[in-house]
């Protein structure tokens, strides 16, 4: 059968039109827009892919059962390549398009949109990436982290350390391993108090980005003879870390890294031999907490999968159901404040600021996200490596918070001043 | 047709040495630079802010770099850096409270100083040698400002650009910024169409030819290359304070890596090397092929409900725009602004096919 071309425009017209119609009556729908710009392609690759498809899982689990207070979730996904130009057309573009919420999920692109985010009054999810003392929600009132920043990550760790040593690291060494930019240095200020405070030895080794090469590094940590090591990184720079400690025959129970370290991470260091290796939790991994089960029920079971289901409950799948968990926790706060909107960053605002002890049915830690406090409460809980999957050494717990928040108070305070 | 060439020809000397001798280009840039200028009421603000104000600043640093490539022949990695050290004089100055307008300046002078330190081993080696001695400059300028506290601002490694003026206006609104950015690009793209008419250009040209024939002809390789470096550099401090200033609004290390000077080097390869119009249209391709592709991309899935897995909507884009660049390097290794040439030059003389000698 041949197709000639005036069939063929007809047809493409007509499925065109039908489609047309279709989103035209999704359009109908109140709906709260996300913009959701992040680096799928040069530099953070399969940890942005895991975490937005938890995002997205979860937005269709939410849509799936009718919205939240009356509104669908409409997520639009890019690729920004962590490319300024191309994160603050996509910023640019999600504004237009009335969206009242982005989630860069990095770093640079984080910080070089802060000014135009609490300029416009959009809402700007900077979980794990951007500036530490957007925790203080005084000075960026529409820079939210919601989650533990890295000043807390190292906080908890040291806090770890020291219950492992009954109480006390007075005279212990502890070496600190990090990729050599802006985020990888971003923990020295906080460990170099705590260091002050807990009488503990700092070692710092820098390593240049991207971190594909630290074989000149790890040897001098062995060489230090740590008591404990840190290693800070993320992507690449995390899994050639860790199978450098392996090589050079550090003891993986006395090795932790902040958040970023995921079972993607453990099959190419190998499973078994990273065996004991410590991370920073920020929310439950695996499959067992509720909301997961929901989405491998009501989500993947449908096909409806925003990616391949092996991923799901990965821990970088389960931030981003975290994120998105919060997201929507905002929405459904919002909508409750007004349910008739209209729909705009300070509404979003409103709802994101008032969310008090959500926990996700299990999935987070207590999370309680104030005018002033923009970290969520600062809770998180550390886990170790079993060769199979994380299991948490400790509760839920929250520490040296008063150290955080007096460099985070220090930071915004310089941002307040000097920044407008 | 359009530019009715033929049978023309010049009765004096200030019709052969205008800038643009033919009417028709002549009516043309006044066209487009009447439709930038008139832009802010013309499009809306996706358009000003994610597309037009990037394109102006991008292309006044390509233009900047395509002096010292391709009109002088000396290869730089760490364009970037240039732009960087400008970025940050300027940034820290602004912050002290010094004019725009002066610590502008002050960003071009220190980005030339440093540049032409650097640019001095363009002495001693050429092509490839002198492409791994400017990479050595892009990474030890990365390394000194995140290393120091003080230039990249503490612990969080940003510093904050206040509010500016710029000759009494505030840089606060949209229009205001992209005026800035048109009048700095305007200023440096008429400076470098005079440039390849000084003796200053002819030097450089006779350098990127052969260097040591330039000396013997009488050019003093040694005076014009260090002269070539410092006023591209300066150039690159310049946009680096302006892109600080008006478009990024926070400065940050990772702002001025290796892949800014890859990006720019590659839109004055794409574009053109050695010309003025190449700049513009390279930076419009490299900026923007992987926006628009991805857009593209992006709606046609939406619109045909294709389930398309977002990893591969993502890469697509990317294969297409490594496609684009090596069909152009295959076919038109001149860059799009040889394009242009061709379509004008064939217009010139239509309908007749070859112009008369």
């Amino acid at each position: 059968m041949s197709i000639d071309r005036r069939s063929f425009i007809a047809g493409t017209a007509a499925v065109a039109a039908q489609f047309g119609f279709a989103s035209r009556v999704y359009a109908e729908d109140k709906i709260v827009r996300f913009t959701i710009a992040q680096d799928f392609t040069r530099i953070y690759t399969f940890v942005t892919s895991e975490y937005n498809q938890g995002q997205r899982d979860y937005f269709a689990l939410v849509n799936e059962r009718g919205g939240v207070g009356g509104y669908k979730i409409v997520a639009d996904v890019t690729d920004h390549a962590n490319d300024l130009p191309r994160a603050i057309e996509a910023y640019e573009r999600g504004k237009r398009e009335g969206a009242v919420l982005i989630d860069p999920l990095s770093t640079p692109v984080a910080r070089a949109l802060v000014p135009r985010a609490l300029e416009d009054k959009i809402n700007m999810i900077t979980a794990y990436s951007g500036r530490s003392d957007a925790a203080d929600g005084t000075a960026f009132p529409y820079v939210l982290p919601l989650s533990i920043n890295y000043w807390t990550q190292a906080g908890l760790i040291i806090e770890n350390f020291k219950k492992t040593e009954k109480g006390s690291l007075k005279g212990k060494k502890i070496v600190f391993v990090h990729i050599d930019t802006p985020f990888g240095k971003e923990p020295l200020s906080i460990l170099q108090v705590l260091a002050q405070k807990e009488g503990f030895e700092l070692l710092t080794f820098p390593y240049t980005p991207p971190g594909n090469d630290q074989s000149a590094i790890w040897p001098q940590v062995r060489r230090a003879r740590p008591d404990f090591v840190i290693f800070w990184g993320a992507g690449v720079g995390q899994t050639v870390a860790l199978t450098e400690a392996i090589r050079n025959g550090l003891p993986m129970d006395r090795v932790s890294s902040s958040v970023w370290l995921s079972e993607s991470d453990m099959d190419v260091v190998g499973r078994d031999a990273a065996k004991g290796v410590m991370k920073v939790e920020p929310c439950v991994g695996g499959r067992e907490p509720k909301i997961i089960k929901d989405i491998l029920a009501e989500v993947v079971g449908k096909g409806k999968g925003a990616g391949p289901e092996a991923k799901v409950g990965t821990a970088y799948y389960n931030y981003g159901v975290q994120m998105g968990a919060l997201m929507v926790e905002g929405v459904r706060l919002a909508a409750a404040k007004a349910p008739n909107g209209p729909v705009t960053g300070p509404w979003l605002n409103d709802g994101l600021r008032s969310i008090t002890n959500f926990t996700a049915e299990g999935l987070l830690p207590p999370t309680t996200v104030t005018r002033e406090d923009h970290q969520g409460g600062g809770m998180g809980r550390i886990s170790r490596w079993d060769g199979a999957k994380f299991v948490p050494v400790t509760d839920w717990f929250s520490a040296n918070q008063d150290v955080v928040w007096g460099e985070i108070k220090k930071n915004s305070e310089t941002f307040k001043t000097t920044g407008k | 047709m359009f530019y009715r060439r033929a049978g023309i020809r010049h009765t004096r000397y200030q019709d052969e040495r205008q800038l643009f001798p033919l009417a028709f280009d002549r009516g043309l840039i006044l066209t487009v630079l009447a439709v930038l200028l008139a832009a802010p009421i013309l499009f809306d603000r996706l358009w000003l802010t994610g597309y037009l104000l990037p394109w102006l600043i991008w292309t006044s640093a390509a233009l900047g770099l395509n002096l010292l490539m391709g009109w002088a022949g000396q290869i730089h990695l760490g364009y970037g850096a240039v732009m960087g050290i400008g970025a940050y004089t300027g940034v820290h100055l602004v912050r002290f409270g010094v004019p725009l307008e002066i610590a502008m300046i002050a960003g071009g002078i220190m980005s030339a100083g440093i540049g032409t330190v650097f640019g001095a081993a363009a002495l001693r080696m050429k092509g490839i040698y002198l492409a791994m001695a400017t990479l050595a400059m892009q990474f030890i300028v990365d390394f000194v400002i995140s290393h120091n506290a003080a230039i990249s601002g503490g612990t969080l490694a940003t510093l904050q650009v206040p509010s500016v003026r710029f000759l009494g206006v505030p840089l606060t609104s949209d229009w205001a910024t992209y005026y800035f950015a048109l009048f700095v690009c305007f200023v440096i793209t008429l400076f470098m169409l005079n440039v390849k008419r000084t003796s200053f250009g002819r030097a450089l040209a006779a350098l990127r030819e052969k260097d040591y024939a330039a000396q013997i002809l009488g050019v003093s390789t040694f005076r014009y290359k260090l002269m070539a470096f410092w006023v591209s550099s300066f150039i690159g401090g310049v946009v680096g304070t302006v892109l600080a200033v008006a478009y990024l609004r926070a400065v940050s290390p990772d702002q001025f890596h290796l892949e800014l000077s890859i990006q720019i080097l590659a839109m004055i390869i794409v574009g053109g090397l050695g010309s003025v119009l190449g700049p513009f249209f390279g930076t419009a391709l490299i900026l923007f092929a992987p926006i628009v592709l991805n857009n593209m991309l992006g709606s046609v899935a939406a619109t045909f409900g294709l389930d398309l897995p977002i990893d591969m909507r993502a890469h697509l884009p990317l294969l297409a725009y490594g496609l684009l660049v090596i069909g152009f390097l295959l076919y038109e290794p001149l860059g799009l602004a040889k394009l242009y040439a061709n379509f004008r030059n064939y217009m010139l003389v239509w309908p007749f096919r070859h112009a008369q000698r």
